[in-house]
């Protein structure tokens, strides 16, 4: 009988909605022609995914595009039954459009939980208010977006993940948004316009991440932050130096960083860490932090004071990652004094991996290849690239003679 | 066995073994640790001390048959021990799951009674596997699923979803009118000759393309040329009347038939019993896509699934403004209309908006 042979149609709903989530929305709405019982079963699943797979639109014609979507989209919220906590809208050709205002108030009604954006086409879209009545939002992803809450926004209250990448928003827009969302967890801002100065004030963040250009930033109340990527896309100007040469930025930095675990400075951002009367180390030694990336200058003599200063606060690192950054010569050469007066007292008791990539071979590099040689009594493999073939030969030599405090290092030279 | 003994689990021993009994009656012993790795066991064992003997064994859901149960044990065994890697589990996995179709799919049941949620992801992820990239019969074939919806179910409101909206517009377009070949069915088995006789009429006349364009219908309606119009077949204003007919009655039905009673009893009459006769719900605003339906060249068939997908939206939009405006223009004027018409009527003037009218004055 065929009932007896029919084992899938009687699982039970949650298991169905498993099953049908791992397809794509187009082959999941396609079950509903197999049987009668199967007529619905695709209505509640709880996450929607539109994207490019989830039909095939080989046309480049905006109209048809738009028209093909928007029907699709419309349909499946229509049709749609129960809540739905995940909506994903990421189609390649999809220019901003007013229905999507449209599927996000309706969106705000179903609790969704999480919502992804991503408008790879056209200028930013603005998004709706009805967005920020969602407060069940627990992860906000947006992608090419330009928010203004209205002025009853109260913030998210239960959201842990926010990702915004090219997007635009006021200064005052930005600091409400950040600090009306108490259990946020994870922040990610790649990219951004329309503010400059960053006051992160997240009691739960744990993650962050951000990438663009910004004149200042100021970690407040954030005792939990673990993992720190900043990428500061713009060279920070010398009149600026000047500006807050009393105060360390460095020291500023990391006043509120106490778990810090991870961190990538990126970009230019070791030269606003630079700016300011650089200590010998820092007050409070980040005794967490085991993972340590560095883009830096080694002709900026500032740059990799800062990047010393930061090495001996950093007892526990286990693994450093060093990107040379080729830039013109300063203007001023300096000496460096690699050793500190009491520099044996400064040792990596537990780093492990480094990895030198972009260098050139010049003096300084070689110092600090030197220094880090001498300081990492476990070092297990020390990997070094340089950014191009001239002068690699001389850099090999070099690597050969500098002692290593470790007995069980590994020296590997990469061909750039 | 007392209650202690029951509720305790004996540590010293190197292995200790669980027993569990499925729903068709048979007992088994089952290492402790492989057990435990099942939520559902390891609730009942440590919640309500069950399993440690024969007598006293766990009761596993129904959907936990032996060559199940045995299955899941197989991985239960394997990924309970702790120093494995990664990449040994999923190769495990992935042999495992290479079973039919109907294995797996009872395999899935009894993991998720069992609480056992890896196994149940990893058997939905290969049922998905199996669902994907496979036409609907493929897939009834492979599931045994009974191919029990009728082609309309089916089409409908799926078809859209992948299809042009003006396919959308269609549909609901033809909804409408195979609602409105309902009511005439309703209508035909009225027993009131003045009806049938005019609807009658309307009836064949349907079966003609309307080619004129709104424009000329609307003018034609508001009798600004209606000299000209007089010499088009007769066939087409008798479709206009019913039209507006409908139109009024869904629309203002109210205000008609108030007016009405104002004006001219026979008026009334006409207006009165014709509302009522011709809309048993006059409620309904159904009377846009009428127009519609009459004013597009190809729709004008009760045919089923004839549909030509040949409407522009720009043109639905243009024309549902206009049939708006046409209703609304009726609605305000129609006691001026009403004084006009009556003088008129007499005449014998074919053109006036009210046909049920002109019928009584030519009669």
């Amino acid at each position: 009988m065929e009932m007896d042979l029919d084992k899938i149609s009687n699982l039970p709903g949650h298991v169905i909605d498993q099953i049908l989530s791992q397809l794509s929305i187009k082959e999941a709405v396609k079950t509903s022609i197999l049987s009668s019982k199967w007529r619905f079963k695709w209505a509640t699943l709880p996450h929607l995914v539109f994207d490019n797979q989830c039909f095939p639109v080989s046309s480049q014609d905006q109209t048809i595009v738009k028209n093909k979507l928007v029907s699709i989209v419309d349909h499946v919220l229509l049709l749609h039954n129960g809540p739905i906590y995940k909506f994903k809208l990421s189609h390649r050709d999809l220019l901003g459009i007013t229905d999507i205002d449209r599927w996000i108030l309706h969106l705000s009604r179903c609790s969704i939980k999480e919502f992804v954006l991503e408008i790879w086409k056209g200028q930013r879209y603005k998004m709706p208010s009805s967005l920020f009545l969602c407060q069940n939002l627990v992860h906000l992803e947006l992608f090419n977006c330009f928010l203004k809450p209205p002025l009853t926004f109260k913030g998210f209250g239960s959201l842990k993940s926010l990702d915004l990448q090219h997007v635009t928003l006021a200064q005052d827009v930005f600091e409400r948004l950040i600090s009306s969302c108490p259990l946020l967890e994870r922040l990610t801002l790649m990219n951004f316009d329309g503010f400059a100065h960053l006051n992160i004030n997240a009691p739960n963040l744990q993650y962050f991440d951000i990438g663009g250009v910004f004149e200042d930033i100021s970690f407040e109340n954030t005792s939990h932050l673990a993992v720190v990527a900043i990428g500061l896309y713009v060279n920070v100007g010398d009149d600026q130096k000047q500006v807050y040469s009393n105060s360390s930025n460095l020291l500023k930095f990391f006043v509120h960083l106490p778990l810090i675990r991870r961190l990538e400075v990126q970009s230019y951002f070791l030269k606003y860490l630079a700016v300011g009367t650089l200590p010998g180390r820092l007050p409070i030694p980040c005794v967490n932090l085991n993972f340590l990336s560095l883009r830096i200058n080694f002709n900026d003599a500032e740059e990799v004071l800062t990047a010393l200063c930061l090495l001996r606060s950093s007892p526990n690192l286990q693994e450093l990652e060093i990107l040379a950054r080729p830039e013109e010569l300063a203007a001023v050469a300096k000496f460096i004094n690699f050793q500190e007066d009491d520099h044996s007292s400064f040792t990596f008791n537990q780093l492990q991996l480094v990895k030198i990539f972009g260098i050139s071979g010049t003096q300084r590099e070689l110092n600090f290849i030197n220094l880090v040689l001498l300081t990492s009594p476990v070092l297990e493999r020390m990997t070094v690239k340089p950014a191009s073939i001239d002068g690699s030969w001389e850099l090999v030599k070099e690597l050969l003679r500098f002692r290593r405090a470790s007995t069980i290092a590994e020296v590997i030279y990469l061909d750039p | 066995m007392s209650e202690f003994d029951m509720a305790v689990i004996q540590p010293e021993m190197i292995k200790s073994y669980i027993w569990l009994q499925t729903a068709d009656g048979s007992i088994q012993q089952v290492e402790q640790e492989v057990a435990m790795f099942c939520p559902m066991i390891c609730h009942e064992i440590i919640q309500k001390g069950m399993g440690s003997s024969k007598t006293y064994a766990i009761s596993l859901p129904q959907r936990v048959n032996p060559c199940m149960l045995s299955l899941i044990l197989d991985y239960c065994r394997f990924h309970q021990v702790t120093g494995r890697s990664n990449k040994e589990r999923k190769s495990f996995d992935e042999k495992f799951i290479r079973m039919d179709t109907k294995r797996l799919c009872e395999l899935t049941s009894a993991a998720d009674s069992l609480q056992l949620k890896p196994l149940v992801d990893l058997t939905s992820r290969a049922l998905a596997r199996v669902i994907e990239g496979k036409t609907p019969e493929e897939i009834r074939e492979i599931f045994h699923l009974p191919d029990d919806l009728t082609e309309e179910e089916k089409l409908e409101p799926l078809k859209n979803s992948t299809d042009d909206p003006r396919i959308r517009l269609l549909n609901r377009l033809y909804a409408r009118k195979r609602k409105e070949l309902k009511e005439r069915e309703h209508l035909k088995e009225v027993d009131d000759n003045w009806t049938c006789h005019m609807f009658q009429n309307v009836e064949t006349e349907e079966e003609h393309v309307d080619d004129r364009s709104v424009e000329d219908l609307l003018s034609f309606i508001n009798g600004g040329n209606g000299d000209s119009k007089v010499l088009k077949t007769s066939k087409s204003k008798k479709k206009n009347r019913r039209r507006k007919e409908q139109q009024k009655n869904a629309s203002v039905d109210e205000s008609i038939e108030s007016q009405g009673k104002d004006s001219n009893g026979l008026n009334s009459v006409c207006n009165g019993t014709g509302v009522d006769k011709l809309h048993p719900h006059p409620g309904e605003t159904s009377t846009l896509p009428d127009v519609e339906d009459d004013t597009f060249p190809h729709k004008v068939e009760f045919d089923d699934g004839d549909i030509d997908d040949e409407i522009d939206p720009a043109l639905k939009e243009k024309i549902d403004r206009e049939v708006e405006d046409f209703a609304r223009r009726l609605n305000s004027d129609w006691p001026e209309r009403m004084q006009e018409i009556l003088s008129l009527g007499q005449e014998g003037r074919p053109v006036n908006e009210n046909g049920s009218l002109r019928r009584y004055a030519s009669t």
